[in-house]
């Protein structure tokens, strides 16, 4: 909790900073905010206090809190310390991220999480030649809410998908080259992923040397990426995107990824667990669209071929519910352990199902109020109707503070993705500060 | 004979008025504003009513007539965001987002009266070709039409000192002549190199009324770059160029 109160009074003594600046009548520009240091220390600091609607008869409420019940609300604090800093000389250059993750409510008292989210070193022999070793995220694919080609990335949360992610420890080279003509772009990016005890352990199977590579083309003012992975820590994949504007203010975007011998595990009507084995395929097609006005709408369609059926889902709600059950009655919580096991791995992922609808509107600055940008989002598993719906403000008019109000609504029936879901609301309030 | 010479001789007095070439003079004033290739810092100034101000540093590179890229320096918030214009196509990259999307002329990524083809400006001859110049007094005045419908404004009127062939208003209007801002260009300054050039750009606009924003220029100078640097996979590294 002392952390928090440090967070806190950080934050309110930053508050005062900008207000310093604008008292300043006139404008100049000093030469020395141009100077060059080989250094950089910066970060961010963020406090989120959100309070949770339970829902008392989902599964994921009854997983989570099946010993442990709840009143109707859960409030939770949150924080995230966020430093990074860098060192340049020459054509070397150092990079380090840490992220460390506060939560403090008064069921579980506080707890911390820290790690490094980037941490390599970087060789820069010629201005079309990078060579990047240790812990990074290489971001690949043109999905704003998910990215199925992202082969060498953490999964993307479509509820955040402008957060920064933890990276995997890799070596990669960047190799650039241009033209005239119909193709003005190519580049070559290379990874060498290792996976072996306590290096990237949790990517897959373990003591598998893995290769993966993208290929960029900028050709007839498209961008283009063929990327592929293999070396046996996951399922051989192959994929290519697209982004293009076939206007000025309307955008069209694409995923395709082919994923050999795919394996999931599912549960059948009885609660019976078995492995499958299959090739799948998931895609994402979507687009981005400005108004006169500056109305920006996002939508996408994503469907995901490794994903659970509407009726795996179901099986897997229904095992939880006699899990639950089975302990009210008897008091055994071993079904509830395999049950939060599952739920662990694929099933209690975000986006679990196989065809989902993105929809985003974001206005900015309507009635002239400048760095205000109101935003309704719409994230739907089509294939059960579930949802979640999230307004939100965005305020970021004072310099390197950032203000957003977000509430989520999760709706669907019983035996649904979103109507299982832990919470049937949440509301949060996030102030962030960048330094 | 005579005719012929009289006809000769009033054809040389006339030339002069005729011989307005308002493409040359707006390829002379794209030269005098910048380089053709170059690099430059600017500070951003976004003034609200209330005179509240929040401020962008920006470090921008082009090349020749289609290629600029600018990378924000401060504040904190925006540090590392960069931005790549090549042609028509424009992306935007956040560090945290960690991948290049593509945006378009009329967004804005520092919000307020500036606009993402004002940040990243090409030469005013790749994009627009001149309709009609006329001199009035001391100033000439260009008629500029966008070539394409992918350039943020379909019209310009450009206003520009005779003597130092410089821009010193600039009017963006709409295909039906409805007047979206106004670019007043001040405060003349040698950069060195021969480069002499406004060094404050206010804007203000009819759609943001009481609000201004203002461009300030510091270290312009001539610089080739190699076209790698131009492309998506380079975004992330903008900043290595200082």
């Amino acid at each position: 909790m002392r952390t928090f109160i440090y967070l806190a009074i950080l934050m309110v003594m930053s508050l005062f900073l900008p207000a310093l600046g604008a008292a300043e009548g006139d404008y100049t520009f000093d030469l020395s905010e141009t100077e060059k240091k080989p250094y950089h220390f910066g970060g961010y600091v963020e406090f989120k206090p959100v309070l949770f609607g339970l829902d008392h008869d989902s599964a994921f409420y009854k997983l989570r809190y099946f010993n442990d019940p709840q009143g109707q609300t859960l409030s939770e604090a949150n924080g995230k310390v966020q430093l990074e800093g860098s060192y340049e000389k020459e054509s070397y250059r150092v990079y380090v991220k840490t992220n460390t993750d506060l939560k403090y409510s008064s069921q579980d008292g506080s707890s911390e999480h820290s790690v490094f989210y980037e941490a390599y070193g970087s060789l820069k022999p010629s201005l079309s030649l990078k060579i990047d070793v240790g812990k990074k995220t290489l971001k690949w694919g043109k999905g704003y809410a998910w990215s199925p080609v992202a082969f060498v990335d953490r999964p993307k949360d479509p509820d955040e998908p402008e957060q920064a992610m933890e990276g995997f420890i890799m070596a990669t080279t960047d190799y650039i080259r241009s033209f005239e003509g119909p193709l003005k772009t190519f580049s070559f990016t290379p990874v060498i992923l290792p996976v072996y005890d306590h290096i990237n352990d949790e990517f897959g199977n373990n003591n598998k040397l893995n290769f993966a590579g993208r290929f960029y083309f900028l050709i007839y003012d498209t961008d283009i990426d063929l990327m592929f992975m293999t070396g046996g820590s996951r399922p051989d994949h192959y994929g290519v995107d697209f982004s293009r504007n076939i206007t000025t203010n309307f955008e069209i975007h694409g995923e395709y990824a082919y994923i050999r011998n795919a394996r999931k595990t599912i549960l059948d009507a009885v609660g019976k667990m078995s492995a499958m084995e299959a090739d799948a395929q998931s895609y994402l097609v979507g687009f981005r669209h400005l108004t006169a006005f500056d109305l920006t709408t996002i939508v996408e369609y994503y469907h995901n071929g490794a994903g659970f059926s509407d009726n795996e889902l179901e099986n897997y709600f229904a095992f939880v519910n006699r899990a639950y059950d089975i302990y009210q009655s008897t008091g055994k919580a071993a079904s509830m352990a395999s049950a939060k096991s599952l739920a662990d791995g694929a099933y209690g992922r975000s986006s679990a199902g196989e065809n989902y609808l993105y929809v985003r509107f974001s206005q900015k600055e309507p009635l002239d109020i400048l760095y205000f940008t109101p935003s309704l989002t719409l994230n739907m598993n089509l294939d059960d109707r579930s949802y979640s719906l999230t307004p939100e403000l965005l305020y970021t008019g004072f310099t390197n503070w950032e203000l957003r109000f977000r509430t989520s609504f999760i709706a669907g029936a019983r035996n649904t993705e979103f109507g299982e879901k832990q919470n049937d609301y949440r509301i949060e309030f996030r102030v962030g500060y960048y330094f | 004979m005579l005719k012929i010479i009289m006809v000769a001789l009033s054809l040389l007095v006339a030339i002069p008025a005729y011989a307005l070439d308002g493409t040359a003079l707006l390829k002379q004033i794209d030269r005098n504003l910048n380089p053709e290739s170059f690099e430059s810092y600017r500070k951003l100034i976004n003034i609200e009513p209330d005179g509240k101000k929040k401020e962008y540093t920006l470090f921008t590179v082009k090349k020749g007539v289609d290629k600029v890229a600018s990378v924000f320096l401060a504040p904190a918030s925006e540090k590392g965001r960069s931005t790549l214009r090549l042609g028509d196509n424009m992306w935007f990259y956040i560090p945290n987002v960690g991948k290049p999307i593509r945006i378009t002329s009329l967004q804005s990524v520092v919000g307020g009266v500036f606009n993402n083809s004002d940040i990243l400006q090409l030469d005013y001859a790749a994009e627009y070709d001149v309709e009609k110049a006329e001199e009035k007094g001391g100033e000439y005045l260009l008629y500029l039409k966008a070539k394409t419908k992918t350039v943020a404004y379909d019209r310009l009127k450009i206003w520009a000192d005779k003597g130092k062939m410089l821009p010193t208003k600039i009017e963006c209007l709409t295909e039906a002549n409805m007047l979206i801002k106004t670019l007043y260009f001040k405060d003349h300054k040698d950069f060195g190199g021969g480069i002499v050039r406004p060094a404050v750009i206010e804007t203000d606009s009819p759609l943001y009324k009481n609000y201004k924003s203002i461009l300030m220029y510091a270290k312009v100078k001539q610089r080739t770059f190699k076209d790698e640097i131009f492309t998506l996979t380079f975004m992330s590294n903008l900043e290595s160029l200082r």
